[in-house]
């Protein structure tokens, strides 16, 4: 059916006609929406219509505690890395949510000698775990500390994509010269030759 | 076979290099941090346990405008560059804050290899001139401390002159100077 825009903050229905879905409220006896949208109307069968309001027409995927996602490095301090959550498993995110991956999260084993700087790089494509919803600055919490997640993709000083050669290192195909990275080990039926 | 090749090229404009000894000035004081203007193009950190016998009690007396000599422990084109003033067996070599009075002024990145390059003449000749002393950073900084304010300008108004001077130049005005 066709969908009505309407502004933030719209009076939509009185609250004895419909009841209140997501992405609005009830007050004073009426249902206002707390979305910029589209209105819609769903008929329950015995009781009264839903009316929620959305922003888009498929709803929003967020990312889970356990999920794995993979998302590109953009920028490193020596305590953390800052990244950019792009697909959540194998499904593309329409904006990126912003995560954080600690130095204590990169590795498993020895999590003191670890240097951010020697296992990301900006721009580094890494594969990782959602620990946590994360803090106030919505930064989702990430790890890296298991073997099938890290870095996968991971371009030289010379602009070539590097191959990965052991868990801690890669190597340029054309000037190679070997770089530090925290090298996922991908799983083989993920690989496409 | 072997050995290490590098191509010596004239410019102004430090990148800090970790290794790398420079003269910095403290802007600011960050919880346990000091931030460093070395000349590049991001402020240096430096933390208050990074200079000889510092502990949690025992802090190190640095104001903000002071001049510190020390090394860039960390320093790439990703992260902001991490300077510390003990060697990695924890002494300071030299390094720390640089002391009261004293002259700071900028000079080319390649006057200051050349100046430390081992038997520098410059430097063995300002120094039959009048004793001073001397710190050089990478980052084109030199700080020079004579005895008299005005020696210390002279000493100063040469090495600046002495991107410029020949060696036969640089030794007549020595002499003239000298002679007074």
């Amino acid at each position: 059916q066709p969908l009505n825009p309407c502004p933030l903050g719209e009076r939509l229905c009185s609250a004895e006609e419909a009841t209140a879905g997501s992405g609005t409220y009830t007050r004073h006896g009426f249902i206002f929406s707390s979305l910029a949208g589209w209105v819609e109307k769903k008929s329950e069968d015995g009781g009264l219509p839903v009316v929620s309001v959305v922003r888009d027409a498929e709803s929003q995927l967020l990312p889970d505690v356990g999920a794995v996602v993979t998302c590109k490095v953009c920028s490193i301090n020596s305590r953390f890395a800052k990244v950019h959550i792009l697909y959540i498993g194998s499904v593309p995110l329409k904006s990126t949510f912003r995560g954080t991956i600690r130095r204590e999260d990169i590795r498993a084993t020895e999590k003191d000698k670890v240097e951010v700087y020697k296992s990301f790089r900006p721009g580094d494509i890494v594969l990782a775990k959602v620990i946590s919803l994360g803090d106030a600055q919505s930064n989702y919490l990430l790890s890296t500390a298991e073997n099938e997640l890290g870095v996968v993709v991971a371009r030289s000083e010379a602009g070539v994509q590097m191959v990965p050669i052991s868990w801690c290192e890669m190597q340029c195909p054309q000037t190679h010269t070997k770089d530090f990275r925290k090298v996922a080990r991908v799983q083989p039926q993920f690989l496409q030759t | 076979a072997g050995g290490v090749y590098w191509v010596d090229s004239q410019q102004k404009r430090y990148v800090p290099v970790k290794g790398d000894h420079v003269i910095g000035i403290v802007t600011a004081k960050a919880g346990d941090v000091f931030k460093l203007d070395v000349g590049g193009s991001e402020q240096a950190s430096l933390s208050y346990l990074a200079f000889e016998g510092a502990t949690k009690r025992n802090r190190p007396n640095v104001q903000v405008g002071d001049l510190i000599y020390g090394q860039f422990l960390v320093a790439n084109k990703d992260m902001e560059p991490e300077m510390v003033c003990i060697d990695s067996s924890g002494r300071s070599t030299g390094m720390g804050i640089i002391g009261q009075d004293g002259f700071l002024f900028k000079v080319s990145l390649g006057l200051i290899r050349k100046l430390l390059a081992p038997k520098c003449e410059i430097i063995q000749e300002l120094s039959q001139l009048y004793p001073f002393e001397l710190v050089l950073g990478m980052n084109g900084r030199i700080w020079v401390k004579a005895k008299t304010v005005q020696q210390t300008l002279i000493i100063v108004n040469i090495l600046e002159a002495c991107e410029y001077m020949t060696a036969e130049q640089r030794k007549q005005a020595l002499a003239k100077l000298s002679g007074n």
